[in-house]
């Protein structure tokens, strides 16, 4: 049984290992999407709109993560 | 007739990506087999690929069922997900957010950890060492046999894909068998920094074929796509290098 959770768990974290992240490209992805499908735009404008969000998705995920991280080392210790 | 404008970007990818991969089961691999022996590290690892081995047997031909464009936007988005995950990490372990990752410390570690485990259990010592190589292999392969999926399936490219994992295989276990310690000299974070890159052009890629889209240039849009995600990531990279002026209230 230990085998099977370590593998869902690796399965589970390949995809979604920061929560924010997963749903932001997914959010990305249903723009594109209601681009394409909902709109009088052409097809590539939906394209586009994906790349260029999850080119945005990434960068401000590097930006916050960096942020937390170095937040957590300059932030003293608690007493107690 | 391969088309190679699609099958160099795919194989690379599983080239590149199985490298890293297997580097880390290979680091599992030879701690086993340093504290037991070979023969729980064979064992162990002949059982992981065979396991591989029945879930590619099963899931191969259920993938000839689905719809093509259902296919690439299932893929594209599991590969946007896996990848830009991937391109992220690398991108703060390059700017020194994050440590790299260290064959040498994790075969330090691991050998503590299973020397432990091995001590606990004064019966069916090899057992535990075997297992161990197992779930190594198991849990690194199943991460190799999706990309291997990803980047082939779309395009009907899984036989090339596959053989560029399997010659990551290859070359880890020779160069591995010659050394005879953990591989980590390999660039790891330069490899998955590209392997983030591949992947995420490719979610690009198939996620918009998925939707509809008709990319310009085709399949040569791979590579416009993998320049614009080197270029951000090495940028984000820089940005959060540099330190952070102090706020003023």
């Amino acid at each position: 049984m230990s085998i099977l959770k370590d593998v869902l768990s690796e399965l589970f974290g390949m995809f979604v290992g920061d929560a924010r992240l997963t749903a932001a490209i997914l959010a990305m992805v249903a723009v594109a999407a209601v681009l394409i499908d909902g709109t009088a735009l052409p097809p590539l404008a939906g394209g586009i709109a994906l790349l260029a969000g999850c080119i945005a998705v990434l960068v401000v995920s590097v930006r916050r993560e960096a942020r937390q991280r170095g937040a957590a080392i300059a932030r003293p210790p608690e007493d107690g | 007739m391969l088309d190679w404008s699609t099958a160099t970007p795919a194989i690379g990818a599983a080239f590149l990506a199985s490298l890293v991969e297997v580097v880390e089961a290979f680091t599992i691999v030879l701690v086993v087999a340093t504290l037991r022996g070979w023969k729980p590290a064979v064992l162990g690892t002949g059982a992981a690929l065979a396991t591989l081995g029945a879930v590619v047997l099963v899931l191969g031909p259920l993938l000839d069922r689905v719809p093509l464009h259902a296919l690439q936007l299932v893929i594209g988005v599991l590969l946007l997900l896996f990848g830009i995950g991937w391109l992220r990490k690398a991108s703060l372990r390059a700017a020194g957010v994050i440590p790299l990752h260290d064959e040498n410390a994790i075969f330090a570690q691991e050998t503590a950890e299973l020397s432990e485990a091995v001590r606990r259990q004064q019966t069916s010592q090899d057992w535990i060492a075997g297992i161990a190589a197992y779930k190594a292999v198991l849990l690194e392969g199943l991460e190799v046999i999706f990309i291997v999926i990803a980047v082939g399936a779309g395009r009907e490219l899984l036989w090339p894909a596959s053989l560029g994992a399997l010659a990551a295989c290859a070359l880890v276990l020779v160069v591995g068998v010659i050394a005879h310690r953990p591989l980590s000299r390999v660039p790891e974070n330069t490899l998955k920094f590209g392997v983030g890159v591949m992947l995420s052009a490719f979610g690009v890629f198939w996620t918009g074929e998925g939707l509809g889209v008709d990319w310009p240039g085709q399949d040569l849009a791979l590579f416009v796509f993998a320049a614009v995600f080197l270029l951000a990531g090495l940028m984000s990279a820089r940005m959060v290098r540099q330190p952070v002026p102090e706020v003023v209230q």
